[in-house]
């Protein structure tokens, strides 16, 4: 009796010891099913098709691709992914994507630097530019060198900027477009309490000043996560310190505790005393700044380029669908350098894993040409107001009719040049300095200088390390 | 067989391999991450051994500084604010005849949400404009508090919120100890002409003191590892107010890259959580004497 008892504990035991494997397997199974189940399943029995008819029989594997286009903001660009993914699909016999979208911010501060660090990244994941991401990846070996990828495809040259994607000489990513940034001001209350549109600092002040006295936010701003404020502290020290400062600080030729760069901070502190700024707006996330512009409660929104889509839908902008207007920020007084100048961007696209096999290899170059050319470009530029990474004719930027998207084009085109970020140019540590001494100056806890000086600080510590 | 389980040898073949995976999956991680402590690792490149300098920054980091003091106040508040409430709850419960399940019921639903479903949910009570708080507190005139947007208010909202979770938890947890208690010794006393407040300062408390020792220890160790409520309702904000040692941990080994550094702090993470519980155990916890009926 004690020994059948002893029996069926010991197959029990087995029994779930064997279980417990199955469970995990379907576990698996069940997240990959819930990570595509938002993505259309019809190409399914597509790729299979051709299976049957060749019974040559390729071997079916899968590549994963990591993307950040979720939720409706990003919709437009889903849809054009969506379809290179299809057609690239239909081109490369066995190959399925794996899609695996994940939130901007999380996917480039939290997911991506995790997997880079364990070693096991996607093997084709959003990217973005500069020293903090692509090149500190790429210097460890990560990235793959696309080099010969865009020579044989023969578009090496048509991309507009590799700059921030480019390490001695060699390219480890691809932006998917270009981006400025400037403001969006709502046209019906722009009418209503008859404000020009802003062409110089002080249309722009006063514009802010009418819409205060107005109780109304002339700002909307959302600053719990520093890098949306940032924005404008960038464009305001390329005003005030000239453009070629942005390049300078780790270059050691531009300081932040400069009088030009500290007027820029001065700039904004200004502003936050004068309660331009939405209230509250260290609690309140990037999203809570459109949604605040969108309903009217504030009259002006400084963010991207890449936002513009937004008010073309009008389940996403509601009553300010088509009455949005965009402007880059006016010359300052006392600027220094050429105060035309835009910020302008191409950091933001796809990366791919330096470890891939031969098949995935094969994917990555089909994912490149159909992702990477003229006709997706345009479709970024008509669908989405995406400013083309890859040159267009004129006749093809001509077709762009939508007039948020004419007016940023417009303002390049105005522009004698360009800046980027400073967070693609400065050191990682240093960008963290400049959110935390942002946030202080907005709480009210410190003063335009003593911000630069801390920054500064931070970046003599960084340029001494190399 | 007798002579079988006689031979060393034998029992030796049984535990090594058991001994193997615990080394393999316990010991040699814990190993291996005390030894990322001691290098300038950023989770990319070779790692550098620096000694104790990571451990020497951490004591003189501002922001570090500032969590170690967050994580104290959640020890204080939920050792001399929240256990007393506990108590004050339980004693309340007990007491009750009529819908006694209804009320374990209701305060012990916020245990079992997840901590994000309540970060979130209380994110929209705090709600500057439209929040039901600043809504109720307009009544009496008050101006609008933006709770998780200034520094002055944001820890006191997350010391809120995190009581309101796990106060049910343990509410239930000394509530089945005042209910093990023989209903004779509390009629007994009544007959003797205590009052309700009597019974529960003389009789109930020091009966449940072994339980409530134990809540004691279990909100500390809790306080001291307290952070996925940081990260969702202010991710450590406004300007590190409410960084706490996990989450400053995080983000510094995740965000920033700085993984030999965010190691470090996880060491000191764990020695503090150590010397807290055993000096809370060599004290006052050892001085409980068994309680019998």
């Amino acid at each position: 009796m004690k020994k059948n008892l002893l029996m069926l504990l010991v197959l029990f035991l087995a029994c779930s010891v064997v279980l417990a494997g199955c469970g995990n397997g379907n576990n698996g199974e069940n997240a990959k099913n819930t990570n595509t189940a938002n993505e259309p399943k019809a190409e399914e029995p597509k790729t299979e098709e051709p299976k049957a008819e060749e019974p040559a029989a390729v071997e079916p594997f899968t590549v994963s691709l990591r993307h950040i286009q979720i939720g409706d903001a990003q919709k437009n660009r889903k849809a054009i992914l969506d379809d290179v993914v299809k057609k690239t699909e239909e081109e490369v016999p066995g190959l399925k994507f794996e899609l695996d979208g994940v939130e901007d911010s999380v996917n480039r501060f939290t997911k991506l630097p995790a997997e880079m660090a364990a070693g096991n990244p996607p093997k084709i994941f959003d990217l973005f530019g500069g020293a903090g991401d692509a090149l500190k990846f790429a210097k460890a070996g990560r990235l793959l060198d696309l080099t010969p990828i865009i020579e044989e495809l023969g578009i090496k040259d048509k991309f507009l900027n590799l700059n921030q994607f480019t390490l001695d000489g060699k390219v480890y990513g691809l932006p998917i477009g270009g981006s400025s940034e400037g403001f969006y001001y709502n046209q019906a209350m722009f009418e209503k309490y008859g404000l020009k549109v802003p062409t110089t600092w002080a249309e722009l002040e006063t514009a802010a000043e009418t819409l205060k006295k107005n109780n109304i936010t002339p700002f909307a701003s959302g600053s719990k996560a520093a890098w949306v404020p940032n924005m404008l502290v960038n464009t305001l020290i390329g005003r005030y310190a000239g453009p070629e400062s942005i390049d300078g600080f780790a270059q050691g030729t531009a300081k932040w505790n400069s009088p030009e760069v500290v007027a820029a901070y001065a700039k904004y502190e200004e502003w936050v005393k004068k309660g331009y700024f939405t209230k509250g707006e260290l609690g309140k996330e990037y999203a809570d700044q459109m949604n605040e512009f969108v309903q009217g409660k504030a009259g002006m929104l400084f963010d991207g380029s890449w936002r513009s889509s937004v008010f073309k839908d009008e389940a996403q902008a509601f009553a300010l669908t088509n009455k949005t207007g965009y402007f880059a920020m006016p010359a300052v007084d006392g600027g220094k350098g050429d105060q035309t100048f835009i910020n302008g961007n191409y950091s933001n696209g796809y990366g791919f894993s330096a470890d891939l096999k031969e098949n995935e290899l094969t994917a990555v170059k089909a994912f490149i040409k159909n992702l990477f050319n003229e006709e997706m470009q345009l479709r970024g530029l008509l669908e989405d107001g995406l400013l083309p990474s890859i040159q267009l004719s004129d006749a093809a930027m001509g077709q762009a009719t939508d007039p948020i998207v004419k007016q940023v084009l417009d303002t390049y085109k105005n522009a004698k040049g360009a800046f980027s970020h400073f967070d693609s140019t400065i050191q990682s540590d240093v960008y963290k300095e400049t959110e935390a001494e942002l946030q202080k100056l907005i709480a009210g806890k410190t003063t335009a200088q003593k911000v630069g000086d801390a920054i500064q600080k931070a970046q003599d510590a960084a340029n001494a390390k190399k | 067989m007798k002579n079988t389980l006689r031979n060393p040898y034998v029992y030796l073949m049984f535990i090594v391999p058991t001994l193997v995976l615990y080394f393999l999956f316990f010991i040699y991680p814990m190993l291996q991450s005390v030894y990322y402590g001691f290098t300038d690792w950023n989770g990319l490149d070779e790692k550098n051994f620096v000694g104790f300098e990571n451990f020497v920054t951490a004591f003189s980091d501002e922001v570090f500084r500032q969590s170690i003091w967050n994580n104290v106040i959640f020890i204080l508040f939920s050792v001399f604010i929240q256990v007393p409430l506990i108590i004050f709850f339980a004693i309340l419960i007990s007491n009750v005849t009529k819908l006694q399940g209804l009320y374990k019921t209701t305060v012990f639903m916020p245990s079992i949400l997840s901590t994000s479903v309540i970060g979130i949910l209380w994110g929209f009570l705090y709600e500057p404009e439209e929040g039901i708080i600043n809504g109720f507190l307009g009544l009496f005139g008050v101006p609008d508090i933006y709770w998780l947007a200034e520094e002055k208010w944001a820890m006191l909202a997350i010391l809120i919120t995190n009581a309101w979770q796990w106060m049910g938890f343990f509410i239930v947890l000394i509530l089945a100890a005042i209910l093990a208690v023989p209903r004779e010794i509390n009629e007994a006393a009544g007959i003797d002409g205590a009052t309700a407040f009597q019974r529960a300062w003389y009789l109930t408390v020091p009966l449940i003191k072994p339980i409530i020792s134990v809540v004691v220890m279990l909100s500390i160790a809790g306080a001291m590892k307290v952070v996925d409520i940081v990260l969702v309702m202010t991710d450590g904000g406004p300007i590190n107010s409410t960084e706490v040692m996990a989450s400053y941990m995080v983000h510094e080994s995740i965000s920033n890259g700085k993984y030999g550094y965010g190691t470090a702090l996880s060491i000191i993470i764990f020695a503090f959580a150590l010397v807290l519980t055993a000096l809370y155990q060599l004290t006052i916890g050892r001085n409980q004497e068994r309680i019998e009926y």
